[in-house]
C-alpha cells in the first residue's frame, strides 16, 4: 500500500511539471504580456526595460529553471496585472471555487444517485425515461445557458433567489445548479448500468431469496457496490468543477480561481496563469489519489497491497 | 419566496415599488438617515495606485479617491480644481507653468494638500516602476517654491499642456513614502469625495463619503453615507442584479436592452459619449497595400454605411463624426463624413487601377471592448467586400489586437483595421493624431500608416502651440485635410455609454472615469 501511494504522488508530481512545461511554454508563444501592460506610446526601450524586468528575454529554458526552482518554494512572482503574489491571488479565491464546486457535486448527486438507482429498478419504465430526458438536458445544454435561464426565470421572474456574488446559501444554489447539472447525465448512466449489473448477481438474488425486503436490497447492499464506478467520477467531475468553474463565476460574478485565471490568460499575465494551472493540477492528482485510495473502502476486493 | 413575501398574499410589483419609493423618500429626508447604496460595475480596475496604473479601466476606482490640478466638469469644460490658479511664463527661452494650490484641501488621513504631494507624484510617475511616464514627457521637472505654490518646467513649448500635464494628481508624499507600494494597494489615501474602506477583488470596493471634502457642490449628497460597488462583468448578470433591486445603479446597460430600460417603471437613464474614437485604420504606406492610393481610400469611405450600423448595430449607441465628435476642441460642424454610395466606391476604385477590386486581410477586435465591437468590424468588412474591397478576415482577442496597433508591432498590420483612439472627455486630438496621423507616429495611440508632409508638419505645430486661438484653427485644418484625403484611417463613430439608476436615487453624472465618477450620488441630474 504505501509503495503504491508513494509511486502514484511521483506520477503526480510528473504529470503537475507536465502541465506546467506545456502551460509556460505555449503562454510564451501566445503573445508578449508587455504589450499589455505599456501604454499605446510606448518606446522600443520602454518595451526592452520591461521584457527584462520579468525576465522574458531570456532563453525559454532558463526561466523555466528559475521559475521550477521558485514554484517549488510556493514562489510564482509578482502578477503583472494585480502587483501582487500570484499564488497569494489563487489562494484568496480558492474557497469560493471550492465552496461552488462540493455544491455543484453535491447537487449532481442528489439527482443523480435517485435517478440512477430508479432508472435502473424501472427499467424501461416511465422513470427511467423521465431521468433519461430530464439529464440529457443538462449535458447538452451549456451550463452559462443555464446559468442565464435560472437568473432570467429564478432570480429576476420569481425574485426567489439572488442573481449573482457570493454570500450565504440563497446565493450559492443558482451557480450550483448550473455547475452541477451537466455531469448528472453521466453519473446516472454509470449508476443505472453498474446497479443493473448488481442487481441480476447472484447474491441480490440469494438476498431475495431469504426474503430481505427489496428497499434494503437496492438502497443497501446493491448501490454500496455499484458506487465504485461512480466514485471514480465523482473525483474527475469534482476535478473539472474547479478547474471549470470559470464560465459559471463570471455568469454568476462568483469570486473565484476559474474567472482569475481566465482574465489573466486573456491579459497574459503569466504568473496567475501558472499559479491556477499548479493548483488546479495539484487538486486534480490528489483527488484522483483518493479515489483510487477509496476504492479500497468501497470495495473490499479492490486492495493496493 | 422574496422578501416581500410571496403566495397569495404576495403585493403586485408596482405596489412594491411604489412602497419602496415612499420609504426611501421617507429616509433620505429624515436627518441622520444617511443612506448607503450598493451599484454595480461591468468591469474591474486592478489598480488604485494612480501613478501604477496603465489602464483606462483603473480610473473607474482611482478617479473616486484622487484628484488632479486641473479637471472637467459635469458641463465638460475643464476647470481649475487642486489648483487654485496657473500661468504659463517664460524663463530663458523655455516655457514653465506657475502653479498656486487651492487652500485647505485635505487628504483622507488628514494632512493638508502641500506643493510637495504634487511633485512627488510627478517622481512618482516617471520613475522606472511607472508604466506612463511617456505621458509627461515634456515636463523636465516640477520644482517646489513653497508650501502651495510650485513650477513645472517644461523642455519646450507644449501644446498637450492642459489635457496631459495639468491633470497630474496629488498624492500624499508621506503616506506612499511610508507604506509603500503594497500600502497602497491596500489602502489609498487621496483627496477625493470618497474614501476608502475596503476591497475584495472581482467582487466589491466599500467607499464613504468623504466627511471633510474641500469641495460640498462638487460632492455626494449628504444623504448618502456609503457605496458599495459590486463587480459584474456579465451583462445580463448584471441587468439581472438592477432589474432585483439588488443594485440601485449600473453602467454599459446593453444598447440592446436599452428600449426595455427606458420603459421601465421608476427607472432613469442616461446615455453619454464616451472618450473614444472609433475608426477603421488602413495601411497607406506599405508599397504593396492599395490604400497607398488615395481614390482607393476613399472608395472605402464611400463603401461604408456607418449610419446605418450605428442605428441597427449599436441601437443608435454612437455619434457619427466626420473627423471629431461634438465638443472636442477644434470641432467642425461643417464638416460632414463621406456619404455610402457603393457605385461611386466601385467607380473609384476602377479609377485608381483596380477595376476588378483589391483584396486586402481585415483585422477585427472580438474582445468587447466597446459595445458589440466585433458585430460592427464584420459589418464594415462585409460593406467594403461588397464594395470590391474584399476582406479575409482576421479575428483577434485584446492582447494580439493591441500589438497590432502598436509602434514595432510584428507582423505589421498590412491592411485593414477595426481600431479606436481616446483623449478623454470634451477631447483633444492633438496626441492622438500624433500616434497615428503623423509618419513618425510617437504620439499617443495607434501607430501611423500614413506619411503626408503638409500634415506632418501642420501637427508638429499643434503639438507645440500653446495660443488657443491657434490650436483651434489649426485642428480645424489638419482635420479638412484629413478628412480629404482619408489620412490616418476612416472615422466611423463615438460610442455612448448608458447608465440606469432607479429614481428613487437622486444621481447627477459627470464625466471623470468615463461617467463612472461617483461625485453627483444624490444629487438631482440633469
Amino acid at each position: 500500500m504505501k509503495v503504491y501511494v508513494l509511486k502514484r504522488i511521483a506520477q503526480g508530481l510528473v504529470a503537475i511539471v507536465g502541465a506546467l512545461l506545456i502551460v509556460f511554454v505555449a503562454q510564451r508563444l501566445s503573445g508578449d504580456p508587455v504589450a499589455l501592460m505599456l501604454p499605446m506610446d510606448a518606446g522600443e526601450e520602454d518595451f526592452a526595460a520591461m521584457r527584462s524586468a520579468l525576465g522574458l528575454d531570456k532563453p525559454l529554458p532558463l526561466p523555466f529553471g528559475i521559475f521550477l526552482g521558485n514554484a517549488l518554494q510556493g514562489d510564482f512572482g509578482q502578477s503583472y496585472q494585480w502587483n501582487a503574489p500570484a499564488m497569494q491571488l489563487i489562494l484568496e479565491r480558492l474557497p469560493a471555487t471550492l465552496e461552488l464546486a462540493m455544491a455543484g457535486l453535491v447537487f449532481a448527486l442528489l439527482l443523480a444517485v435517485p435517478l440512477g438507482v430508479l432508472s435502473a429498478v424501472h427499467r424501461g419504465g416511465a422513470i427511467d425515461r423521465a431521468g433519461k430526458i430530464f439529464a440529457m438536458l443538462g449535458q447538452a445544454v451549456p451550463g452559462f445557458w443555464i446559468g442565464l435561464l435560472l437568473i432570467l426565470f429564478i432570480a429576476v421572474e420569481l425574485q426567489w433567489l439572488p442573481a449573482f456574488g457570493r454570500g450565504d446559501l440563497s446565493h450559492l444554489l443558482l451557480p450550483a445548479i448550473a455547475l452541477g447539472w451537466y455531469p448528472v447525465a453521466a453519473m446516472t448512466r454509470t449508476l443505472r448500468s453498474s446497479m443493473l449489473d448488481i442487481l441480476e448477481s447472484d447474491y441480490i438474488r440469494m438476498e431475495r431469496a431469504i426474503g430481505l425486503p427489496e428497499r434494503a436490497i437496492v438502497w443497501r447492499y446493491a448501490l454500496r457496490n455499484a458506487m465504485a464506478p461512480l466514485a471514480t467520477m465523482i473525483g474527475v467531475y469534482f476535478a473539472n468543477m474547479l478547474g471549470g468553474a470559470f464560465v459559471i463565476e463570471v455568469v454568476f460574478a462568483w469570486p473565484g480561481v476559474g474567472r482569475t485565471v481566465v482574465e489573466a490568460v486573456f491579459a497574459r499575465d503569466f504568473p496567475v496563469v501558472q499559479a491556477g494551472v499548479v493548483l488546479s493540477a495539484v487538486v486534480f492528482v490528489a483527488v484522483n489519489l483518493l479515489v483510487d485510495l477509496s476504492y479500497g473502502f468501497i470495495d473490499p476486493r479492490i486492495r493496493h497491497d | 419566496m422574496d422578501s416581500w413575501g410571496g403566495g397569495r398574499l404576495a403585493l403586485p410589483r408596482a405596489a412594491r415599488r411604489a412602497m419602496a419609493s415612499v420609504l426611501m423618500c421617507v429616509l433620505a429626508a429624515s436627518p441622520g438617515h444617511a443612506r448607503d447604496i450598493t451599484i454595480a460595475f461591468g468591469a474591474e480596475p486592478t489598480q488604485v495606485d494612480p501613478t501604477r496604473s496603465s489602464a483606462g479601466v483603473d480610473l473607474y476606482y482611482t478617479d473616486l479617491f484622487y484628484e488632479g490640478l486641473l479637471t472637467v466638469n459635469a458641463d465638460l469644460e475643464r476647470v481649475n480644481w487642486l489648483a487654485e490658479s496657473w500661468r504659463v511664463v517664460e524663463r530663458d527661452g523655455l516655457p514653465l507653468i506657475e502653479i498656486t494650490l487651492r487652500e485647505g484641501v485635505r487628504f483622507h488621513n488628514g494632512e493638508t494638500l502641500t506643493a510637495e504631494d504634487v511633485a512627488f507624484s510627478f517622481k512618482r510617475l516617471t520613475d522606472p516602476e511607472s508604466r506612463t511616464a511617456g505621458r509627461l514627457r515634456y515636463v523636465e521637472r516640477v520644482d517646489v517654491l513653497d508650501e502651495r505654490r510650485l513650477e513645472m518646467v517644461l523642455t519646450g513649448p507644449d501644446g498637450s499642456l492642459e489635457p496631459l500635464n495639468l491633470l497630474l494628481l496629488a498624492i500624499p508624499k508621506g503616506y506612499f513614502e511610508e507604506v509603500g507600494d503594497a500600502g497602497v494597494q491596500a489602502h489609498p489615501i487621496g483627496t477625493g469625495p470618497w474614501r476608502f474602506i475596503s476591497r475584495k477583488p472581482r467582487d466589491e470596493l466599500v467607499v464613504e463619503r468623504f466627511e471633510d471634502y474641500w469641495n460640498p457642490a462638487a460632492a455626494p449628497s449628504p444623504e448618502i453615507n456609503r457605496l458599495t460597488i459590486k463587480i459584474i462583468p456579465e451583462d445580463t448578470t448584471r441587468v439581472a442584479a438592477f432589474k432585483t433591486g439588488a443594485v440601485d445603479w449600473i453602467d454599459a446597460v446593453p444598447p440592446a436592452q436599452l428600449a426595455e430600460f427606458k420603459a421601465m417603471e421608476g427607472v432613469r437613464v442616461a446615455s453619454l459619449p464616451t472618450p473614444n474614437n472609433l475608426f477603421i485604420g488602413l495601411n497607406a504606406i506599405d508599397p504593396a497595400s492599395p490604400f497607398r492610393f488615395e481614390k482607393v481610400r476613399r472608395a472605402a469611405a464611400h463603401a461604408v454605411d456607418f449610419d446605418a450600423i450605428v442605428q441597427y448595430i449599436l441601437y443608435g449607441q454612437g455619434i457619427r463624426t466626420a473627423q471629431l465628435a461634438p465638443g472636442s476642441l477644434g470641432y467642425d460642424e461643417a464638416l460632414k463624413p463621406w456619404p455610402y454610395d457603393p457605385d461611386r466606391a466601385r467607380q473609384l476604385l476602377a479609377e485608381a487601377g483596380f477595376p476588378a477590386g483589391v483584396s486586402v486581410n481585415c483585422y477585427n477586435l472580438t474582445t468587447p471592448r466597446e459595445a458589440y465591437i466585433k458585430e460592427m468590424g464584420e459589418t464594415v468588412f462585409a460593406y467594403l467586400t461588397e464594395a470590391g474591397i474584399r476582406c479575409r478576415v482576421v479575428q483577434l482577442e485584446y492582447g494580439a489586437w493591441i500589438n497590432l496597433a502598436r509602434r514595432f508591432a510584428r507582423p505589421e498590420m498590412d491592411g485593414v483595421l477595426n481600431t479606436m483612439w481616446g483623449q478623454g472627455l470634451p477631447g483633444d486630438p492633438t496626441d492622438a493624431w500624433a500616434g497615428h496621423v503623423h509618419s513618425a507616429g510617437d504620439g499617443w495611440g495607434n501607430y501611423s500608416y500614413h506619411s503626408d508632409p503638409e500634415l506632418d508638419a501642420l501637427i508638429e505645430e499643434l503639438r507645440t502651440t500653446m495660443a488657443q486661438g491657434r490650436r483651434v484653427e489649426l485642428i480645424r485644418h489638419i482635420a479638412r485635410l484629413k478628412h480629404e484625403r482619408v489620412a490616418g484611417g476612416l472615422p466611423s463613430y463615438r460610442p455612448m455609454i448608458t447608465l440606469a439608476w432607479r429614481d428613487t436615487l437622486d444621481f447627477s453624472p459627470w464625466p471623470g472615469a468615463f461617467w463612472r465618477s461617483m461625485r453627483g450620488m444624490g444629487r438631482p441630474g440633469p
